[in-house]
């Protein structure tokens, strides 16, 4: 484990993530995200296809009652025309002062068959004020077609507005050409209406949608609340705060929530079954070494100063490669916190007791809510190693001050009044699996599991000179968040 | 003097009990825990040399039913674990001392003379304050018949203000007796070292008296015979 990259990434997450671009950023990776964009799409669709809907249908039933109008007018004229035996036609006059004033935006016109196939105007209303209501190349075959029903469509007038025009092709009496009649209304109303109606109906579908939206955004945020919960609980138990996901929650993430802590309990499993293998194992070795040893100690020449030697190496490896064992299951184990003072304590009050007959002193200062995010037991063996090293070298002294300095780190001191260490030695002390000396098992530093744990929880140590004169060790360890 | 060496490897202890015999010791073996704690219980032993590895029963229970019934006789721990949660453990249970596997014997030796050393005249002139007991000649401590496990700097202090139990005492006071000339004189540190103790001991049992220092009595109820 290294120096907490996760928290780090966490936090730039966090960063970027806050305000609009939480919502809605790029959809891919957040659930939020895809659903309030999928909502959002989804609303936004409804909400066009009702608006168009909507203005259509208004648009369409305005033209219906201009439609009305204009047949009415068109029956009039029909009503009124007479046919001359000449075989021109006339129009009795229409007391519709529409159809008198001129340009007035309501006119009429008849129109016959000409022999090319197209139409002409041969009578028109006094609106028209001479003009022709506009007839479009493809009217007469249309007009053929639809069988004397009423043809709409729209075109240009007089003054250049815009008109709805109706023709309607009809067969008179004593006639054997049909004859076209026509009605134009000017639509600037139906528009302007139109136009209104739609600008109103779009404003309220907006802000429906902003509405509907702002809701959306309230039901993800309630609904993944549990999501979020569950996110940061998991979070305090990597960064030591807790334990295990202690809330319940949904059906739906329960079993996740579930296996979460099936997952530390088996990891937790896993790192205690290692554990007790190295620990076998050690019994298992070191009994059969302590054989050899005292066997060697009680005998004289070259044999037993070889198995001396010998055993020393053998058990430095030993110690060496279960120690790495250890820590390498170690450092993956989460949710742990081992509160500083009481390790602390128990250790200055059982080595006080073992120097006991040198009076070594330890004097120990460590907030009571200071904790270590990591293991009891790799703790012990730092500390009560570092301690135990102090005690045998002090003249009569030990400090441990522990203290936190933020950033989720605390740094803990040990130092003795004894004779320190020569600059020189202290790298090779920190060296992995060196001995100071070599010949002599126990009485090494005993710093390589020291230097491997620490590494293992991404911590640091320096050795240097400490004021009250002998061996200081600082210490870098991860300190568990209150 | 008598030492009981209770260990199960059959090599080892053949190995043990010669060098402690030729050291003078009279040597009685016990292979198992149960045996181990049959003899530790019955012989008035000077001295134990307790492996923790042990078939029947381990040698930290052995050990704590041992202190559970009032044997005082001091131990020494062997332990091949090394690791520093063994020795803890061991020291809870009422070890006095530890060896990790392998050792020298010369070691054992040494650490048995000091135990021995450090074991002998006690003959005590206790002091009591309730349920609190105070040994001054071995330097232990006990609460309720529980013994107290403290820092030589908690336990002067415990010293002191039972040597004066019933008196308000001063910090200032309380400073001039608990360190020695060098050391950082802070009467803050004061405050520290009795807030570990009354958690040690129980906090009702020091009094602090606001601008005046800090008293020592026995709990409402307790006997000063206790």
């Amino acid at each position: 484990m290294t120096a907490d990259p996760g928290g780090a990434s966490d936090t730039q997450a966090g960063a970027r993530s806050r305000g609009w671009g939480r919502w809605f950023g790029r959809p891919g990776r957040s659930l939020t995200r895809r659903l309030i964009w999928l909502a959002s799409i989804w609303i936004v669709l409804a909400l066009l296809a009702t608006g168009w809907t909507l203005t259509s249908q208004y648009e369409e039933s305005s033209l219906r009652r201009l439609g009305a109008v204009l047949s009415d007018t068109i029956d009039e004229v029909v009503l009124a025309t007479n046919t001359v035996p000449d075989g021109s036609l006339t129009v009795a006059e229409i007391r519709d002062h529409e159809t008198l004033r001129p340009l007035s935006g309501k006119y009429w016109a008849v129109a016959v068959p000409t022999a090319d196939g197209r139409l002409r105007i041969v009578v028109r209303s006094p609106s028209l004020a001479g003009e022709d209501l506009v007839i479009p190349r493809e009217l007469p075959d249309r007009l053929r077609a639809a069988r004397g029903e009423t043809i709409s469509y729209n075109a240009w007038g007089p003054l250049q507005k815009r008109l709805r025009v109706a023709a309607s092709m009809k067969q008179l009496p004593g006639r054997t050409e049909p004859v076209v009649f026509m009605a134009g209304l000017d639509r600037s109303t139906v528009d302007a209406d139109t136009q209104q109606f739609a600008t109103f109906t779009w404003a309220a579908l907006l802000i429906l949608g902003l509405g509907l939206v702002v809701a959306v955004l309230l039901q993800v945020q309630i609904g993944l609340r549990p999501l979020y919960s569950l996110r940061n609980e998991i979070a305090d138990v990597r960064k030591g705060r807790s334990a295990r996901i202690a809330r319940s929650y949904p059906l739906e993430i329960q079993p996740l929530a579930e296996q979460v802590n099936r997952l530390l309990d088996h990891n937790q499993e896993t790192v205690e079954r290692q554990r007790t293998h190295v620990g076998n194992l050690a019994h298992a070795l070191k009994t059969p070494l302590s054989v050899m040893l005292a066997e060697a100690d009680v005998q004289q020449g070259p044999l037993p100063d070889i198995v001396r030697k010998q055993t020393a190496i053998m058990q430095a490896q030993v110690d060496h490669h279960l120690r790495r064992a250890r820590a390498a299951a170690r450092a993956q184990m989460l949710g742990e916190r081992t509160p500083i003072a009481e390790v602390v304590d128990e250790l200055a009050v059982m080595l006080e007791r073992v120097f006991e007959s040198r009076g070594v002193e330890i004097d120990w200062r460590a907030p009571d809510d200071l904790a270590f995010r990591g293991e009891r037991q790799d703790l012990q063996e730092i500390l009560g190693n570092l301690m135990e090293n102090a005690c045998k070298w002090a003249k009569r002294r030990v400090r441990v001050s522990a203290g936190a300095t933020g950033l989720g780190q605390m740094i803990v001191v040990v130092e003795d009044d004894g004779p320190g260490l020569p600059e020189a030695q202290r790298e090779a002390a920190l060296q992995r699996g060196m001995r100071m000396d070599e010949t002599t098992p126990g009485s090494g530093l005993g710093l390589s599991i020291v230097v491997e744990l620490i590494r293992a929880y991404g911590g640091r140590i320096t050795l240097g000179d400490s004021e009250m004169g002998g061996l200081k060790a600082m210490l870098e360890l991860p300190a568990a968040e209150a | 003097m008598r030492v009981l060496l209770v260990e199960d490897d059959v090599d080892l202890s053949r190995q043990l009990r010669t060098a402690l015999s030729d050291a003078g010791y009279a040597v009685d073996h016990a292979a198992d825990g149960e045996e181990a704690h049959f003899l530790g219980d019955t012989e008035p032993y000077d001295v134990i040399v307790l492996d923790l590895g042990l078939p029947k029963i381990d040698g930290v229970s052995v050990l704590e039913r041992w202190r559970r019934e009032g044997r005082t006789t001091p131990v020494l721990i062997l332990t091949a674990r090394g690791a520093w949660s063994d020795k803890v453990s061991g020291f809870d249970a009422g070890a006095d001392d530890y060896l990790t596997k392998p050792f020298h014997t010369e070691e054992l030796l040494a650490r048995l003379r000091a135990l021995l050393r450090r074991s002998a005249g006690i003959a005590s002139a206790t002091l009591t304050c309730g349920g609190l007991r105070l040994d001054p000649r071995a330097a232990r401590a006990s609460v309720n018949g529980e013994p107290l496990r403290l820092t030589s700097l908690e336990y002067r202090l415990l010293h002191y203000l039972m040597m004066h139990q019933g008196r308000v005492i001063s910090r200032t006071e309380l400073v001039e007796h608990l360190y020695d000339q060098d050391f950082d004189r802070d009467s803050n540190t004061i405050e520290v070292f009795v807030g570990r103790l009354r958690k040690k001991i129980g906090a009702e049992r020091i009094e602090t008296v606001r601008g005046l220092g800090y008293r020592l009595t026995p709990l409402a109820g307790e006997s000063e015979a206790a």
